[in-house]
């Protein structure tokens, strides 16, 4: 088999980076092989892929990117699906969405439709070419942007996280696709931790380290065991009052189904559960719903004794966002950590003894000057935590807190909820897009698949 | 395209009753005929209320008496007209219709940029009830019912409308990558889809 994309000695850094992300990596791509790129969270592996479709900035890098587009031939293609489908459909039905590529390709119009149709059938997306892409599942969603690359005949394609966006049942659709694909001489390059079932499709595993380098191998996370036990409940949370009560909750959205529904559960006090559900399932809905944002189609919910408003949750549920960027706002972290104190009515001399006390629970006494907007995204991560913990709610919703999080950091993030929940009694319930990933701490697992809510 | 703008121009340019009257009857007709899917008169009069209800106080407090109601009442009957049709516009016009029709009048690269601004209006606005929400919970004074109090309105600006910009650059950069992946600036010139 032919070489279809060389890197030598190729490294990139980030502008404003200290380090590169990329260091001396070099690698050899073969016509009709799939490789699968492994790595911790932040070791580069975006940006590797990135890379190899060209869409880093040549000055910021060194080495050599060699690919057959560059001695001429124009019609080589590669092909690169990033992580959140959601940002990267632009256009609103099926048909749009495949063509978009042959309309950056100039293709006639009149060769569209055809080209669109056995892309898609290629995919195993047999949707109407005016279907709203609004109404496809996640996985659906996935398999339209693979569509949507193999309508540009790709020589190279890269898939950024396949199984973490895909239920099984699209999971085996793509193992199918992607073997066909190999079969015609189309390389594959997977950005994947867990492959799945896509694991007999590969030929050569890489793992990047922390450094930048590449090496052959596959990487193993740390503290990932498969088999995780989850600890008993123990008899004092049996007995504990229950602090959230949902009974037959159904939600309804926009669409003509449910997004979820005969959901019964109760949350004690001082218990730890974690959601989980692939994307697109729901589990942010169930949140916000919870938290009396959104109102239930059908069923009760009942939070502190109470119908959930959320003016009276305000200091007694706490809520962390997945991405950190949508609560922080102040000019220095001890700002950030004191802005929920003085809203909520916290006399001065005991909001610096508890912004003290929080910045130190999260170890992060040395950045209490700095500016929160200029800090790593893990370091973002622990003051947007240690601002929702200062007030001490009794209740903390955290949605997906350990994604795009490298292993250190999300210890760092567990070891302060640990803390939290088993000295201080606080509730926890926290939503993950990975069911193989159950903290220790976890005294109960909910989980949402095909609409339904239930005890794992 | 050409009446959705048309009717939004009338609105800026209509200043008695009787004018803006007249061209609420057009309006009217004009989402008759169509009947656009999606547009809830109960969510856009509760929004139309709410400006309503902030204008005409700013300007009673402008005037200092009641004889600002009028004026109030009509510029945020205006302002309503001018958006109005734009939104129907948008509910009975298929993306690639308006792709098609702006290629028209404008490169076909920034036809496509402004077709994806209206796609990604809604995400947009799905992130900013995301941020909303978790600063209400952190106490933040930006209910509806807080912000009948003027001194929380710097709230909305800080813990709000800050994260919902930086949040809003990040979409934009996420979705420049997305296009790029897929070779968008590769040539000038771009064709379009034919269908819908």
């Amino acid at each position: 088999m032919g070489v279809l994309v060389q890197l030598k000695n190729f490294s990139y850094a980030y502008p404003e980076a200290q380090t590169p992300v990329l260091n001396d990596v070099s690698l050899e791509i073969e016509a009709g092989r799939c490789y699968c790129l492994t790595g911790p969270t932040g070791s580069g592996k975006t940006t590797l892929a990135l890379a190899l479709k060209g869409l880093l900035e040549k000055d910021d890098s060194s080495g050599e990117i060699l690919c057959p587009r560059q001695s001429g031939r124009a019609d080589f293609r590669i092909g690169l699906v990033l992580q959140n489908p959601e940002t990267q459909l632009l256009a609103t039905t099926v048909g749009a969405e495949v063509a978009f590529g042959l309309e950056n390709l100039c293709i006639d119009p009149a060769a569209m439709p055809d080209r669109v149709a056995a892309a898609l059938s290629l995919a195993d997306l047999r949707k109407p070419l005016d279907y709203p892409v609004a109404r496809l599942s996640m996985g659906q969603k996935y398999r339209l942007l693979v569509a949507a690359l193999l309508v540009m005949k790709p020589h190279l394609l890269i898939l950024d996280e396949p199984a973490a966006q895909l239920d099984p049942e699209g999971l085996a659709a793509l193992h199918q696709t992607l073997s066909d694909l190999k079969a015609t001489g189309v390389a594959v390059v997977l950005c994947e931790h867990h492959p799945g079932p896509l694991l007999e499709l590969i030929d050569q595993f890489w793992q990047l380290d922390e450094d930048g380098g590449l090496s052959d191998g596959r990487w193993q996370a740390p503290g990932q065991v498969p088999n995780l036990r989850l600890p008993e409940m123990t008899s004092d949370l049996s007995e504990a009052p229950v602090l959230l009560e949902v009974r037959d909750l159904a939600f309804m959205g926009h669409g003509e189904e449910a997004v979820w529904d005969g959901a019964s559960f109760d949350i004690r006090r001082g218990q730890c559960v974690v959601v989980t559900g692939l994307n697109g399932t729901g589990k942010t809905t169930l949140l916000r719903v919870l938290a009396g944002f959104l109102k239930p189609s059908s069923g009760s919910v009942r939070i502190f004794n109470a119908e959930p408003v959320p003016q009276l949750l305000r200091g007694r549920l706490g809520c962390l966002f997945q991405n950190p960027h949508k609560q922080i706002f102040e000019n220095t972290v001890r700002e950030e950590i004191a802005f929920p104190l003085k809203r909520l009515g916290w006399p001065p001399d005991q909001r610096a003894a508890r912004i003290e006390e929080a910045l130190s629970f999260c170890g992060i006494e040395s950045l209490s000057d700095d500016s929160p907007h200029k800090l790593s995204y893990g370091q973002k991560h622990l003051v947007a935590m240690a601002s929702v913990l200062a007030p001490a709610p009794e209740m903390l919703f955290l949605d997906d807190p350990f994604a795009g999080l490298d292993c250190a950091r999300q210890e760092d993030v567990m070891q302060v909820l640990t803390r939290w929940n088993r000295e201080r009694g606080v509730t926890l319930l926290w939503t993950s897009h990975d069911p193989g990933q159950i903290p220790a701490l976890a005294d109960g697992h909910l989980h949402i698949e095909g609409g339904r809510i239930g005890w794992r | 395209m050409l009446l959705a703008l048309t009717l939004s121009c009338l609105a800026f340019v209509a200043r008695t009753g009787v004018f803006l009257g007249a061209l609420t009857a057009v309006n009217a007709l004009v989402f008759l005929l169509l009947r656009p899917q999606g547009v809830s008169w109960w969510r856009q009069g509760r929004y139309f209320l709410f400006q309503s209800s902030i204008i005409v106080a700013l300007y009673i407090i402008r005037f200092g008496s009641l004889a600002g109601i009028w004026d109030g009442l009509l510029i945020s009957w205006q302002l309503f007209l001018a958006f109005w049709p734009s939104m129907v516009f948008a509910k009975t016009t298929s993306q690639a219709k308006i792709v098609r029709a702006m290629n028209r009048i404008m490169p076909s690269r920034m036809s496509f940029v402004l077709a994806t601004c209206i796609k990604f209006a809604p995400h947009l606005l799905e992130e900013v009830q995301d941020i909303y929400e978790g600063q209400v919970l952190r106490g933040a004074r930006i209910l509806p019912r807080d912000l009948i109090k003027p001194w929380n309105w710097p709230d909305v600006v800080r813990c709000v409308i800050v994260p919902a910009v930086v949040q809003g650059m990040a979409l934009a950069g996420n979705i420049a990558l997305a296009a790029r992946a897929r070779d968008f600036g590769l040539y000038s010139k771009r064709t379009c889809w034919p269908g819908e």
